[in-house]
């Protein structure tokens, strides 16, 4: 992981999107659109992101088929079968990862704008890193 | 580069390259292990031997499965994250310090209120130590000195907090533990009274397995807050609370 720390500086905000608890204690961030990222991204685009990260971590969570026999199996297993497979949860964590460097190469990076993955923070927040190149 | 363990700041400790992170104080957990294994292995040791001949080979085949579960879990339940939440980073405490200022009030004396759809109001209280604003079901935990997600408690038999990551681990080894000091205790008076019909006295039966009266004894004084602790935790479960809750 980059260190963010570098792009503190005069030319750049740090802004942070912080939990909407309102649904109760389900991983899910507040889809409101930011005023700092006015002009710089449409606020659709930006909103999408944030729900397409918000599905992932839903269905992380999940109950299904699938994670029950998991589950089980782990379970039985005297979860020794963790040590070899990942589990549904660790999977969608790594594809909510890899939804986050893609859009930061195609969409976000181009506008100066720099998301950092929730888990980074303990899903406390989505880190947004702005470069201001115009004074 | 540098990875996240190595600039951790609470109290816990991390082991094998970031794999393991447990509490500070181990010394419990040893213990704990040690006596685990001792009883166990003078179970397999001295009453074994003598049961498989006497009943079924299935005996000791049994409480080496119920063993290697509650080594599985106990090992789990102390190398795994809690839920430890990362400390906020001095750029965090800026952003939050500046964004909602109304009450006019330096960050420690504020509360973030969130309206739920449900009609609840709720009221988030601000961590001194990790200076966020804590989660709901999240808590401090000054042995660790962190904030752990759905905190249910410090437990020193294990050396880590219990929470959101290790409980299922916890209540397995709860369950596992309580089966095997049952098992351990049943075939161990079992083991007493065969072989006094045997040997013709109590006294003689003794003498031939020592360890047998050890291991009793340590079983029935673990048994009850064993049994009571998993007891307790099934009623949590069922309430969907943690201790911390309650």
């Amino acid at each position: 992981m980059d260190d963010t720390t570098r792009l503190t500086n005069d030319q750049s905000i740090k802004l942070f999107i912080q939990r909407d608890y309102s649904e109760g204690t389900a991983v899910k961030f507040q889809e409101r659109f930011p005023t700092e990222l006015e002009g710089r991204i449409d606020r659709n685009e930006f909103t999408g992101i944030i729900s397409e990260i918000n599905a992932i971590f839903a269905d992380a969570e999940a109950l299904s088929c699938k994670t029950f026999m998991e589950n089980c199996c782990a379970c039985l297993t005297g979860y020794l079968l963790l040590l070899c497979m990942p589990t549904h949860y660790e999977k969608c964590v790594k594809r909510a990862a890899k939804y986050i460097a893609e859009k930061n190469e195609n969409v976000l990076n181009h506008r100066g704008i720099f998301m950092v993955d929730p888990m980074e923070k303990g899903l406390r927040c989505i880190e947004v890193c702005i470069a201001n190149t115009r004074r | 580069m540098n990875r996240k363990w190595e600039s951790i700041e609470s109290k816990n400790r991390v082991f094998c390259n970031g794999r393991c992170i447990t509490g500070h104080n181990l010394g419990i957990f040893i213990f704990a292990l040690f006596l685990i294994i001792a009883i166990s292995g003078l179970f397999f040791g001295f009453d074994c031997p003598y049961l498989t001949k006497r009943l079924s080979p299935a005996i000791p085949v049994f409480a080496a499965i119920i063993f290697l579960m509650v080594i599985c879990c106990i090992v789990r339940t102390a190398f795994t994250d809690p839920g430890i939440l990362p400390r906020a980073t001095p750029d965090e405490i800026l952003y939050l310090e500046k964004s909602d200022n109304s009450q006019n009030v330096a960050l420690s004396g504020r509360v973030m209120e969130i309206q739920m759809y449900s009609g609840h109001r709720i009221q988030l209280k601000y961590c001194q130590t990790c200076k966020i604003f804590r989660p709901p079901r999240v808590s401090h935990c000054s042995l660790c000195d962190a904030c752990i997600a759905n905190f249910d408690h410090h437990c020193p038999w294990v050396g880590n907090c219990v929470g959101l990551r290790n409980y299922r681990y916890f209540y397995l080894f709860l369950f596992s533990l309580s089966i095997l000091c049952v098992y351990i205790f049943v075939f161990n008076i079992i083991n007493i009274v065969l072989r006094a019909q045997d040997a013709s006295t109590v006294a003689d039966a003794i003498r031939e397995t020592p360890a047998t009266i050890v291991e009793a004894l340590v079983c029935f004084i673990s048994i009850w807050s064993v049994i009571g602790l998993w007891g307790y935790h099934t009623y949590l479960i069922c309430r969907s609370v943690t201790t911390n809750e309650d």
